[in-house]
């Protein structure tokens, strides 16, 4: 029943305006792929060129080997979820879930039972009657989940879907569709523009930006070793410092970095650091010391602030500014010198970024 | 303190309409109970009379026609209008807008050119040898009706458009990816949630029809009398002002009924409104 | 655009507009005809038809007095229409729900029930000019639209604004004027213009108010119908067109044509 997805080298147009750069993008049978960025990265356009609703300029959409390129949406038989749930407000919740079957010529008890067990399978039974006007919004979502899956169509879409949910409500209900796309096996997109949201549900992430994808992987690899400086900023790496090696001696490297300070890294911690690079830390990363003959990039501490776990600095030093967090157990003052110390586990290594 | 203001503000338009409109109208309906002759004699009269009761159900029929018509042509326009690119659909909003804006009597007149005995149908049919000898055209009640479709087609497209564009294009793409065709589309789910536009246009038109003076008085003449030019020729030619109250009464009585009901209807099929 | 239009409903919409404007042309076109006769196509064209307008004394007149009655009733609606739809959409809690009902029987009652209950119980009784009971008249004919359009545009207004204004020391009617109608000034200029259309084309009113020496153009153009059947009135029908259009120019340049769309 479930199929994988294949879109190749996907250019699409709103006019004039180029929202889509020869995009390609492999989701597997049964996998859970989201679609991640800012609004205006193209995620959505994806979305709806994968549906019909859109037409790209050049390129092709398969779904389990069929091309659907230019086939109208109807035909598609893909099931979408909205962000705003799109429930048909003058069907009540069973007459919603049916639609699709309806459409597929399917009637009379196959269809009541079908819409009962769905309907069973979202806890919404004993809603069956009630207009989409009487729910509230997570019951809405659960409705237009149940009648996007009801029709078991090959390939999922999501489109925001708990964008208009309470923060609570958001969580219940991104666990309850991971479980139901894993039970049912069926391959989905996901878009959202919400990082947690995209890393808890998803094998796999897209992180989208102008029209491209940046990075495809795990949400482990992407969050431990983003591929570009894009994707290290966007998973939370706040400080990008580019270095140029001055001295290698066995794993131990030496660099420098903008203003003249030196640090010493080992290629056993980072992997292989190329001549030119850029040292990307979260404020974890860079540890607050002014414990005197340490190694680190010497800083003069700026506004301190209170995160609970850790003291947060606005640091100044040679190569710009930097955030780094000290220890709760010695609070340092503005004004005072310290060095910030990399920590190996919440940094990494990136080429640099090529000249703009 | 706010009550006041809102009351003090709210005042002169409230006396305005309570002396000028609520007053005189409820006098001229009270009247027709007060007559020499016993308090219903004026409808015994009106409901007694072959010719008055012909009168009113001429106007019902012309009436009923002129809405169902301008409701097709209404919906069928208003859709494609709905769905056209923004440049066009701007260059129509503004071509119906245009015809309402101008004025009853124009647009009256405009199809006594074209429906008289020497006017321009008759002319071309003539010419092209479809008839032999001009047909009777004007003062029919096939007049009137096309006529009142003319002045009320550009309000139910104008009606309608707006119900349609708020049917939000989500709903639309969500029947769609369920695998509904166009037309399962259309009438699954354009059309009923439309049925509340729908009932008000026909209120509009209904309404509007049944009290016209104009066009049935210019298209239809004293052969094709109705309610609004009888009462005009009760009060005005033979000034019985009793005759005129009493079919004036009557005319709101089935307006304000029609609305009533109508409106009653719209918001019971209306489903966003739960 | 997700659903392509058949073609058939492209070119059905296609006739309706035919019907719609088709009309109009023509009586554009017999406006312009040399001919005693009405017909169309035009034979010969000629302004004659229009000179004709200004010779006739009556429409003199009547065009004066229609523009005087649609002025004088538009400005007294929006002088009391304004202050109410202020004071229902403001003080909707504290005022009672007939209040705004109230306003829309203008719209419930016929017009022709108005018109001629006003002639019997307010014009003939107490023994009103003309003139007044025309303006009487069309004032309430015209004040439903005030009160709506104003009460759209207060709808999206808020109201925390004008708080603002008075707690900065604005005095309440300085707030009115310099907070509040900028702020419906699209909705003040709708009103004005649905308002003076209505008035210039009303006939279902003005029937039973005109009288000996006053009476309204439409009402001078029915009178002239009855005895004449020549381009006149074609050509003041154009005239009451270009005033249309003049109108819908207005429109335009100030709220721009997508407001007609509302």
């Amino acid at each position: 029943m479930t199929q994988n997805l294949s879109i190749q080298n996907i250019t699409a147009h709103y006019g004039s305006t180029k929202v889509l750069e020869n995009l390609s993008l492999e989701i597997a049978e049964g996998e859970l792929v989201s679609l991640l960025g800012a609004s205006g990265c193209g995620k959505t356009t994806t979305l709806r060129l994968v549906a019909g609703f859109l037409e790209p300029t050049s390129g092709t959409i398969e779904l389990g080997g069929k091309d659907l390129t230019r086939l109208p949406a109807h035909q598609r038989n893909i099931g979408l979820v909205f962000q705003n749930y799109a429930l048909f407000p003058h069907l009540s919740v069973a007459e919603n879930v049916a639609f699709g079957l309806k459409q597929r010529g399917i009637s009379g008890d196959a269809k009541t039972k079908r819409v009962t067990a769905m309907l069973e399978r979202v806890g919404l039974d004993h809603l069956a009657t009630r207009l989409p006007g009487a729910l509230s919004g997570g019951q809405k979502q659960r409705v237009a989940l149940a009648r996007a899956l009801v029709i078991e169509p090959p390939l999922l879409m999501f489109d925001e879907p708990l964008s208009n949910l309470d923060a609570k409500l958001r969580v219940d209900m991104r666990v309850e569709i991971r479980k139901l796309q894993q039970a049912n096996g069926t391959t989905s997109v996901y878009v959202t523009h919400d990082q947690e949201e995209a890393f808890s549900i998803s094998d796999r992430v897209a992180i989208m930006h102008a029209g491209r994808v940046m990075q495809l992987d795990t949400p482990e690899v992407l969050y431990q070793r983003p591929a570009n400086a894009f994707v290290a900023r966007f998973v939370g790496f706040e400080n990008l410092i580019p270095m140029s090696v001055t001295a290698r001696d066995g794993a131990i490297v030496t660099a420098q970095m903008t203003g003249g300070a030196k640090l010493t890294l080992s290629q056993d911690d980072f992997g292989p650091i190329p001549d030119s690079f850029i040292l990307a830390c979260r404020a974890d990363g860079l540890a607050v010391t002014d414990t005197a003959g340490t190694d680190g990039i010497p800083t003069m501490l700026g506004l301190r602030t209170y995160l609970g776990r850790a003291y947060q600095y606005q640091c100044e030093t040679a190569a710009g500014p930097l955030i780094a967090n000290g220890p709760l157990t010695r609070p340092l003052e503005t004004g005072a010198t310290a060095k910030l110390v990399p920590v190996p586990e919440q940094c990494t290594i990136l080429a640099p970024e090529p000249a703009a | 303190m706010k009550r006041f203001a809102g009351w003090s503000l709210a005042s002169p338009a409230t006396l305005a309409v309570v002396i000028f409109l609520v007053l005189p109208v409820v006098a001229t309906i009270i009247t027709t109970f007060l007559t020499p002759a016993g308090p219903l004699a004026p409808y015994i009269g009106f409901f007694g009379s072959g010719f008055r009761r012909t009168v009113l159900w001429r106007t019902i029929q012309v009436s009923l026609i002129t809405t169902v018509i301008a409701l097709f042509i209404g919906f069928i326009t208003a859709y494609v209008v709905s769905r056209s690119p923004g440049w066009l659909k701007s260059i129509l909003i503004i071509a119906a807008v245009f015809p309402l804006l101008t004025g009853v009597v124009v647009r009256s007149f405009a199809w006594m050119i074209i429906l008289g005995k020497n006017g321009i149908l008759n002319g071309m049919l003539v010419g092209t040898g479809i008839i032999g000898e001009p047909m009777t055209m004007l003062y029919t009640q096939g007049a009137v009706i096309v006529a009142m479709v003319y002045l009320f087609v550009p309000l139910m497209v104008l009606t309608l458009v707006g119900v349609l564009e708020s049917i939000p294009d989500d709903l639309i793409q969500a029947s769609a990816s369920l695998g509904a065709k166009p037309m399962a589309t259309f009438t699954q789910v354009i059309l009923p949630l439309a049925v509340p536009g729908l009932i008000v246009g026909a209120v509009l038109v209904f309404t509007g029809s049944f009290t016209a003076y104009a066009t049935p008085q210019l298209l239809g003449g004293e052969s094709q009398m109705v309610m609004g030019t009888l009462m005009y020729q009760q009060a005005m030619v033979t000034f019985d002002w009793v005759s005129a109250s009493t079919i004036a009464a009557i005319m709101v009585v089935i307006t304000i009924a029609i609305v009533l009901l109508m409106t009653r209807m719209a918001k019971r099929l209306n489903p966003m409104a739960v | 655009m997700t659903t392509k239009l058949h073609p058939a409903l492209i070119a059905f919409t296609a006739l309706v507009f035919v019907f719609l404007i088709g009309p109009l042309i023509i009586v554009v076109g017999a406006a312009l005809s040399d001919t005693t006769y009405l017909t169309f196509p035009p034979q010969g064209l000629s302004l004659r038809w229009f000179e004709n307008i200004f010779a006739i004394s009556a429409f003199r007149r009547t065009i004066l007095t229609s523009l005087q009655i649609a002025f004088l009733s538009t400005f007294i609606a929006l002088l009391i229409g304004i202050p109410a739809a202020y004071a229902l959409n403001r003080y909707r809690i504290q005022l009672p729900g007939w209040l705004s009902t109230l306003f829309v029987l203008p719209i419930l009652v016929p017009e022709l029930v108005l018109g001629f209950s006003l002639l019997k119980n307010v014009a003939v009784q107490f023994n009103a000019p003309i003139y007044l009971s025309l303006v009487v008249g069309h004032s309430l004919l015209v004040l439903p639209y005030v009160v709506r359009v104003i009460s759209a545009s207060l709808a999206s207004f808020d109201f925390s604004i004008e708080e603002a204004a008075i707690s900065l020391g604005s005095p309440p009617l300085k707030t009115f004027f310099t907070i509040l109608l900028p702020n419906v000034r699209s909705g003040v200029i709708a009103a004005f213009i649905l308002s003076f259309i209505t008035s210039i084309n009303d006939v279902s009113i003005s029937i039973f108010l005109t009288g000996p020496g006053i009476s309204t153009l439409p009402i001078q153009i029915l009178a002239h119908m009855e005895q004449f059947f020549d381009p006149t009135v074609a050509s003041v029908s154009v005239l009451l067109m270009a005033l249309t259009v003049a109108v819908m120019a207005i429109v335009e340049r100030t709220l721009g044509l997508t407001f007609l769309a509302k």
